[in-house]
């Protein structure tokens, strides 16, 4: 076999697999935190990539569109949270039904504005190239979205251990009552972790647009995998998000490279395997009573 | 033989040992009192022989069967009842549907998919006679949330009795009730048939010696000491554990 | 709320009214509406059994299409070789019922989000298989089904002729569930939703109960998915797929949870809402989703809550009482006072 297919294949399953981290860390923080299902999640993912392509298309370079994007993803995140989720907390069905209505109509939203065509990012040129080391080819942009990814689980890692905004969200996902007993703004960890978890969803889909394209209804097939990710790796943990995000990607591209007619369900049997045999994930803590 | 008899049996949550080789045994019609400072795994002893919680180590037979690896409603159709410290009902249903419910569970019927539960002339009867004899009758068509406090801890040891047991686990039965409740289901306790043993997890030394005559003293996880009221009121370590240290019961 | 026990009323003044319903409804509806009706048949018997494991034992689903398409599938590949309509109907509820009763049995083990998410990656799985397996199903083009519905009195073939199919066996599954959630093995159910900790305790094999009502719903799923191959003529992999699974909770909760009739109501707003938004503009989604939202910030139940309210308001009392079958009053008021952190 060929080892340059090999390597090339590896890449792009980490690169994939640290797409699926980013949109999945939040979407998992905010269910372990405030225990809602995002349904419209994915659709942050690519309202995301399509807020970039129209700042690109006013000439800006990559950097730009990316830090435009998600901001305005952060400010619609909080936007939501306030207006909209806070009015259903509590209730998982009147949830399921808001998040599930805002899906719907993101993913139309995107339609009206954008075209319900596939399109992609331009590959930000200072990235366009290959690097050919000892016989092998490695495209340069997937090593650099690895490499983000690594960054921003290090990040979340500092942000855990060492802030103490870090040990009141661990504190919430494992004892949500207590936060609100510990006299802390709740109002203002919600919004934020909202914020910030959609934030990085419009990232992985900036991020993604030159690798993966975008098209309107795509929020829910990058959901559905990003829920898997979460539940693989289980909920409320930044390090099953990457862990989960990175075997989801790499079992993804290389069913599709070696059975394609079987790759959907490798991803779904791994998943219930892993939850047969851990019913809260690879990390997740079990609630035993 | 004895009717419960619990063998060694111990129990950790992590690194926390919270049983450890625990043995008790009671006999038909005993009414069998555990005491202890918080914290002596009283209530874990009581999920283990429910159950609920499966022992990590030890045998629990009841009636000389062998019940430790057991699923929780098997145990039931052996005699065992069980009510818990903290109130759990069905909130959100009426006395009468309560009972219904745990009525129901030793009929034949239970499984029945067509008649409506209503309208069996049996289980109406039966939960009349409960409800009638501890004097809930009249709250029968309100929500269980709309009962007193007092009124909800009869109503768990109600439900525990429709089960017809041999033995019943009342865990902390008097706790939260004012001084008139208790008192009141003190008597009722006491009087309760000698068909069904009782074992009682007690903090309120009033109540211990009113039905008590057998106590188990748990401390730290371990069988302190076990023996009729007497020996107990008079034993200066038991003393000690509870007034001593700082380690005081609570009401 | 498990209804007043003491009454021995049977719900037969409802069930009569909806009889009335199904017959007389043709003769008002539009011609195209006909149509829309008959899938509202088969859409509500879907959505009442979804209502059923999600209203009356709490288990959130979203991949209750895998019985729908595989009742679907069964039709569409078994009514190559068998022609006998209840034969093929039997086979379609039978398979469905087998397939909840396995992986109900395999993943009770995992409860909340990590349930759901099961039931999700077992509706992909079917959906992947049904994808994939294109000799045998046609793969993502789907087959058309070749059976033709004959009831014993000549095949039905007309418009009206399945809108009577699809309504009776509405009429059937409605009265089915209505006996079943007054039935002591249904007040056993709703119990294990309420507290299933009491209920273990009291004695109750509680996994055998929730496996029995899930195989139940799962059955009654494949039912309606093999009544939709007979309306549709044509199966494709969506039937088993997450966005009808997602449609189905949608209908429930709109209709209203813990009642029988609500998902039915739900299925019946979704369908007649999504017919004619698309007729009149491409965003039928958007306005769909927005009908969603405004729906939550009213905050005021599913339909069938608004419709008792009003019922209660307008009628005299004494004709209250049989209403009263219909369980509870103002859930979802409740359930969010209590459960707000």
């Amino acid at each position: 076999m060929d080892i340059s297919f090999l390597v090339v294949q590896i890449l792009t399953g980490l690169a994939y697999g640290m797409l699926l981290f980013m949109i999945s860390v939040g979407l998992s923080v905010i269910f372990g935190l405030m225990g809602i299902v995002n349904l419209a999640h994915g659709v942050f993912f690519v309202v995301g990539a399509y807020l970039a392509l129209s700042v690109l298309d006013m000439g800006a370079n990559f950097l730009v569109a990316l830090g435009v994007a998600m901001l305005a993803m952060a400010l619609l995140g909080v936007m939501i949270e306030r207006f909209l989720l806070f009015r259903s907390y509590g209730n998982e069905l009147n949830q399921v039904l808001l998040t599930f209505g805002l899906a719907f109509v993101l993913a139309d939203v995107i339609k009206m504005i954008w075209g319900a065509r596939l399109q992609s990012l331009p590959t930000p040129a200072v990235l366009d190239f290959s690097v050919t080391l000892a016989g092998i080819t490695f495209p340069t942009y997937r090593l650099a979205v690895v490499l983000v990814g690594c960054i921003v689980a290090v990040v979340l890692w500092y942000l855990e251990t060492r802030t103490r905004t870090g040990a009141i969200i661990r504190a919430g996902v494992d004892d949500r009552e207590m936060v609100s007993a510990l006299g802390i703004n709740i109002t203002l960890v919600f919004a934020g972790v909202f914020a910030f978890g959609a934030a990085l969803a419009g990232m992985g889909g900036v991020l993604g647009g030159p690798i993966l394209g975008m098209y309107p209804d795509m929020g829910f097939d990058i959901l559905v995998l990003s829920l898997i990710v979460v539940v693989l790796g289980g909920l409320g943990t930044w390090k099953g998000a990457f862990v989960g995000g990175i075997l989801v990607g790499m079992v993804q591209i290389f069913g599709q490279a070696y059975f394609p007619s079987l790759s959907l369900v490798i991803v779904f049997l791994l998943m219930a395997v892993v939850l047969l045999i851990r019913p809260s994930g690879l990390f997740g803590r079990s609630h035993a009573t | 033989m004895s009717l419960l008899a619990v063998n060694g049996v111990s129990k950790a949550f992590g690194s926390l040992q919270v049983l450890r080789d625990v043995s008790l045994e009671v006999q038909p019609g005993q009414r069998h009192v555990i005491i202890g400072p918080n914290g002596a795994g009283k209530t874990t002893v009581f999920k283990c022989i429910t159950g609920l919680l499966p022992a990590d180590s030890g045998s629990i037979a009841i009636d000389g069967t062998d019940v430790t690896g057991m699923p929780a409603h098997s145990r039931v159709s052996l005699g065992l009842a069980c009510t818990f410290q903290k109130t759990n009902l069905f909130s959100e249903l009426t006395v009468e549907e309560n009972l219904h419910l745990a009525v129901t569970a030793r009929k034949p019927y239970r499984f029945r998919i067509w008649k409506p539960l209503s309208w069996y002339e049996d289980l109406q009867r039966d939960t009349r006679e409960l409800l009638q004899e501890w004097d809930l009758w009249s709250r029968r068509r309100h929500r269980v949330d709309e009962l007193s406090y007092g009124e909800q801890r009869i109503l768990e040891i109600v439900l525990a009795l429709a089960s017809k047991p041999r033995i019943l686990l009342l865990d902390e039965p008097t706790s939260g009730m004012s001084p008139a409740e208790t008192a009141r289901t003190t008597s009722l306790i006491q009087e309760m048939p000698r068909s069904v043993a009782l074992l009682v997890i007690e903090h309120d030394m009033d109540v211990v010696f009113s039905i008590a005559d057998y106590i188990t003293v748990l401390h730290h996880g371990e069988v302190f000491l076990s023996g009729p009221p007497e020996e107990v009121r008079g034993d200066e370590r038991v003393r000690e554990i509870y007034f001593g240290g700082g380690a005081r019961p609570h009401a | 709320m498990i209804g007043r026990l003491s009454g021995r009323r049977v719900p037969w003044p409802g069930v009569a009214v909806l009889t009335l319903l199904v017959l007389l409804l043709p003769l008002v509806l539009p011609p195209f509406g006909v149509g829309i009706a008959t899938e509202v048949f088969i859409m509500a018997i879907f959505a009442m059994s979804l209502g059923l494991i999600l209203g009356y034992a709490g288990l959130v689903s979203l991949g209750h299409a895998a019985f729908f398409g595989a009742g679907a599938y069964t039709v569409a590949l078994l009514g190559q070789y068998v022609f006998n309509t209840y034969l093929l109907l039997l086979s379609a509820t039978a398979v469905a019922a087998l397939l909840a009763a396995i992986s109900g049995a395999l993943f009770f083990r995992s409860t909340g989000a990590y349930f759901l998410m099961l039931t999700l990656a077992f509706s992909q799985v079917l959906f992947a298989v049904a994808f994939q397996a294109e000799p045998i199903t046609g793969g993502d083009d789907g087959m058309s089904v070749v059976a033709v519905p004959d009831l014993g009195f000549g095949e039905i073939v007309g418009e009206l002729g399945l809108y009577y199919m699809m309504g009776f066996a509405f009429l059937g599954c409605y009265l089915l569930l209505r006996l079943f959630v007054a039935s002591p093995a249904g007040k056993v159910v709703k119990g294990i939703m309420e507290n299933e900790l009491r209920m273990r305790a009291l004695g109750y094999n509680t996994f055998s109960y929730k496996l029995f009502v899930y195989t139940l719903a799962g059955a009654m799923a494949g039912f309606a998915g093999a009544l939709y191959a007979y309306f549709n003529f044509y199966v494709t992999p969506d039937l088993l797929g997450w966005v009808l699974s997602g449609q189905a909770l949608i209908m429930v909760i709109i209709g209203g949870v813990g009642t029988l009739l609500g998902p039915a109501l739900g299925a019946a707003f979704f369908i007649v809402v999504q017919n004619y938004a698309s007729f009149y503009t491409e965003y039928w989604a958007l306005v769909l989703g927005l009908i969603f939202i405004i729906f939550v910030l009213l905050g005021r139940g599913g339909l069938m809550h608004l419709l008792r309210a009003v019922w209660n308001r307008t009628l005299p009392s004494r004709f209250r009482e049989r209403e009263d079958e219909m369980e509870p009053e103002e859930p979802a008021a409740e359930h969010q006072k209590e459960r707000t952190p």
